[in-house]
């Protein structure tokens, strides 16, 4: 099983690709001009829709107590700089990563995006499922029942309507998949992010996101929901599959950018994600100190 | 195993970010939202607000024209002989990354060059990708030789902007490509177009292949051409002076207002993640004003141009930004680098890197001379006789002045489609563009009525 499973990475290795000093061929996914117009036409609609509500009736955000919480204004926002002591290292991960995807990461996502849809939805709908475990205990934690309540739901609508997760049926039942860490519940207790980091093989990350990931990670190991991550003996496998799921739902491409500044860009839109999520945390009565005057991070 | 897991976290991030990095800075992302937000701001007197809408949002879905149901694309990647050594900041350019659409048999090849700084593979190369590719061309698209990465696999100079250079450095590398490209599809023949200054690299193809002769060129087309590269340069260092103010303090102040926006509608949206789907919503609301829709594109403009100073300043040793004994490696910060090339004007490009460069190496070559050398009305005219050459424009192109617009009209009487709409870029996939592109490549173009 093993072995059969390892000439089947290989084979979609390399599969599409033809590489030499000179030049290399590489067969992306189709564009699909059609597709991608009823998709944009839906997402302005819905959007046109989602502006209409809110200018009826967009309610000022309020603590948990029901009192109103100022709105964020432009002396609030971080400095454009970010606190990355670690700058060397970060880089050469960086460019470590970026081989990585180039030669073994991305030529497998490519293999796995020419599979049939339903099989790649099955599969993406499988790992999203099991993650509902982790999200409905970090909303808990982070004092969001609501948010907690609809992750349990989906869970249970799922496992059993879904085929074992296979089928996102909760989302015709207006439960939407809203993805959560043990990053975002530690900065709901308070804790700010930390210095810029890359990870090898995983990419951007801060301290406290680091940190949630290892969380995250820890749960999931102990948990060990259906023993796929591991008592199975093939849970390397679901491993495996899970990252290239992941891999092949980003439209991202190391370097596409050509630019010499592509880690200061990623770094600083990065760090910005995560303070605008913080935001949204501080919003909802978080006590996280903003680092204003200073590298932001810091 | 649960490594995997853990991958989720920060490919989604990246993504996210790049795809607020679209809405904030570019409004890229914001393409095909068709919700367009009501104006309040003052126009910047460069544009009306219609065509920096347009130039900001491009053409709402709805009026596409329909493509094909699906275009296949293979990614090449090629080493250009010519190409200088390569610094060891910039080592992932080393190839040539372009993009091509086969079809089954023989089939006319259209060559498409992309606009200021961007790669073959941006959302309006993917709008003429798929109206070429269905009506029947195999369709190579090229980045902008002004891109980095053409700059360092491509450019035999490594300073990019001059029409002729690049001109000359794109027509080896389509030659190049054009022999090797993968199971050696059948070309009936060749068409060239491009979009803005990639349009004017499409005519300078169609000129030097007249000379050359090696890929037997048709016709060419020019979609939103600079006439001046010095005037449309000048007007948008003028947009961003006026938009933004001072590079440090201005682009800072913009980068806060947009925060302390993004952060107040997070707040109040059911999202609990800044993803892409957030993202999306909030960039038709947070660009609202003209003055936020002229800071955007002229942001746009000059981080392309921050990539085009540092590569032409590290290849000329100018010295410019970076000090040509002692050239930043792959590990180094660039972070105070990137905050001066962010307040570097078009001009500044010009006085600092181009001209001492191409100066010491033209002989009897002036500031003069390299200025006229680079306007399509001096250059051009070969391309103005041309019966094969078109050009499609609006009369809101906001890097046209209204003497660079009546030469173009003049010169290409019976050739040029004026929309009155659409500002720069911002009609490019619209059903009435591409039908009229369509008949322009293929000669049947009658003048649309105009």
């Amino acid at each position: 099983m093993r072995r059969a499973s390892l000439l089947l990475l290989a084979t979609v290795l390399l599969a599409g690709c033809a590489t030499t000093r000179e030049m290399r061929v590489r067969h992306l996914p189709d564009d699909l001009p059609q597709a991608q117009r009823a998709a944009a036409i839906e997402r302005a609609e819905r959007l046109a829709a989602l502006r209409a509500g809110a200018e009826n009736g967009a309610a000022a955000p309020s603590d948990a107590a029901g009192v109103p919480v100022p709105p964020v204004t432009p002396a609030d926002a971080p400095s454009m700089r970010t606190h990355d002591p670690f700058e060397r290292i970060n880089r050469f991960t960086y460019r470590v990563n970026a081989r990585f995807d180039e030669g073994v990461f991305l030529p497998v996502a490519n293999g796995y995006r020419r599979l049939p849809r339903p099989v790649r939805s099955g599969v993406h709908n499988f790992f999203g499922n099991l993650g509902e475990i982790g999200n409905t205990l970090n909303f808990t934690l982070q004092g969001r029942p609501g948010h907690g309540l609809r992750s349990l739901g989906r869970f249970a609508v799922n496992t059993t309507l879904g085929i074992g997760g296979l089928f996102d049926v909760a989302k015709k039942f207006r439960l939407t998949h809203a993805p959560t860490g043990f990053g975002t519940t530690l900065a709901k207790w308070g804790m700010r992010p930390g210095p810029y980091l890359v990870l090898p093989l995983i990419g951007p990350s801060t301290l406290r996101d680091t940190v949630g990931l290892g969380g995250d990670f820890g749960l999931a190991y102990a948990a060990d929901p259906g023993g796929f991550y591991r008592t199975s003996r093939n849970s390397w496998m679901f491993g495996v599959a899970n990252s290239v799921d992941l891999r092949a739902a980003i439209d991202f491409r190391y370097y596409e950018t050509g630019s010499a500044f592509e880690y200061d860009t990623i770094r600083f839109l990065y760090m910005r994600q995560r303070l605008l999520e913080d935001e949204k945390l501080r919003g909802e009565g978080a006590d996280l100190p903003r680092s204003t005057g200073v590298p932001a991070g810091q | 195993m649960t490594r995997a897991r853990s991958l989720a976290v920060p490919c989604r991030a990246v993504v996210h970010a790049l795809a607020l990095l679209l809405a904030l800075l570019a409004g890229h992302a914001a393409a095909q939202v068709a919700v367009v937000p009501q104006s309040s701001g003052p126009a910047t007197g460069l544009a009306d607000s219609a065509a920096l809408r347009a130039t900001v949002f491009g053409v709402p879905p709805e009026q596409l024209a329909e493509g094909p149901e699906r275009v296949p694309v293979l990614e090449i990647e090629m080493r250009m002989p010519w190409a200088r050594p390569l610094p060891r900041v910039l080592w992932f350019n080393e190839r040539l990354r372009v993009w091509f659409s086969p079809q089954p048999g023989e089939a006319p090849l259209a060559v498409v060059i992309a606009g200021t700084g961007a790669d073959g593979n941006t959302g309006n190369m993917r709008l003429l990708r798929a109206a070429l590719h269905g009506a029947g061309y195999h369709v190579l698209t090229l980045p902008s030789p002004t891109h980095p990465g053409f700059i360092s696999a491509a450019s035999s100079t490594g300073v990019a902007g001059d029409l002729r250079q690049d001109g000359e450095d794109l027509y080896r590398a389509v030659v190049r490509l054009v022999a090797k490209l993968p199971d050696a599809p059948r070309i009936r023949h060749v068409d060239v177009l491009g979009y803005s200054l990639g349009g004017v690299n499409a005519g300078t193809l169609k000129l030097i292949d007249a000379r050359e002769g090696k890929l037997g060129i048709r016709r060419a087309l020019m979609i939103n051409p600079p006439v001046s590269l010095f005037r449309s340069i000048g007007r948008l260092d003028r947009l961003f002076a006026e938009a933004i103010g001072p590079a440090d303090s201005g682009v800072e102040r913009l980068y806060q207002q947009l925060y302390a926006e993004l952060a107040n509608l997070y707040r109040v949206s059911s999202a609990v993640q800044v993803d892409e789907a957030f993202l999306y919503g909030a960039a038709a609301s947070v660009l609202r004003t003209d003055a936020e829709f002229s800071a955007a594109i002229a942001l746009n403009f000059r981080l392309a141009l921050a990539n085009m100073f540092f590569a032409g300043d590290l290849y000329a040793k100018t010295g410019a930004v970076v000090d040509a004994r002692d050239p930043p490696g792959p590990g180094d910060r660039l972070e105070a680098t990137y905050v001066t090339l962010r307040g570097k004007t078009f001009a500044d490009y010009f006085d600092e890197v181009f001209a001492p460069y191409y100066l010491a190496r033209r002989p009897g070559a002036t500031r003069a001379s390299l200025v006229d050398d680079n306007r399509l009305d001096v250059f051009g005219d070969a391309l103005r006789d041309s019966p094969d050459c078109y050009v499609q424009t609006n009369r809101d192109d906001l890097i046209l002045d209204a003497t660079d617009l009546a030469w173009l009209e003049r010169s290409f009487a019976g050739r040029i489609a004026v929309y009155d709409h659409g500002g720069h870029l911002g009609n490019i996939g619209s059903r009435e563009q591409v039908a009229d592109m369509l008949a322009m490549l293929e000669g049947r173009w009658n003048g649309g009525g105009r």
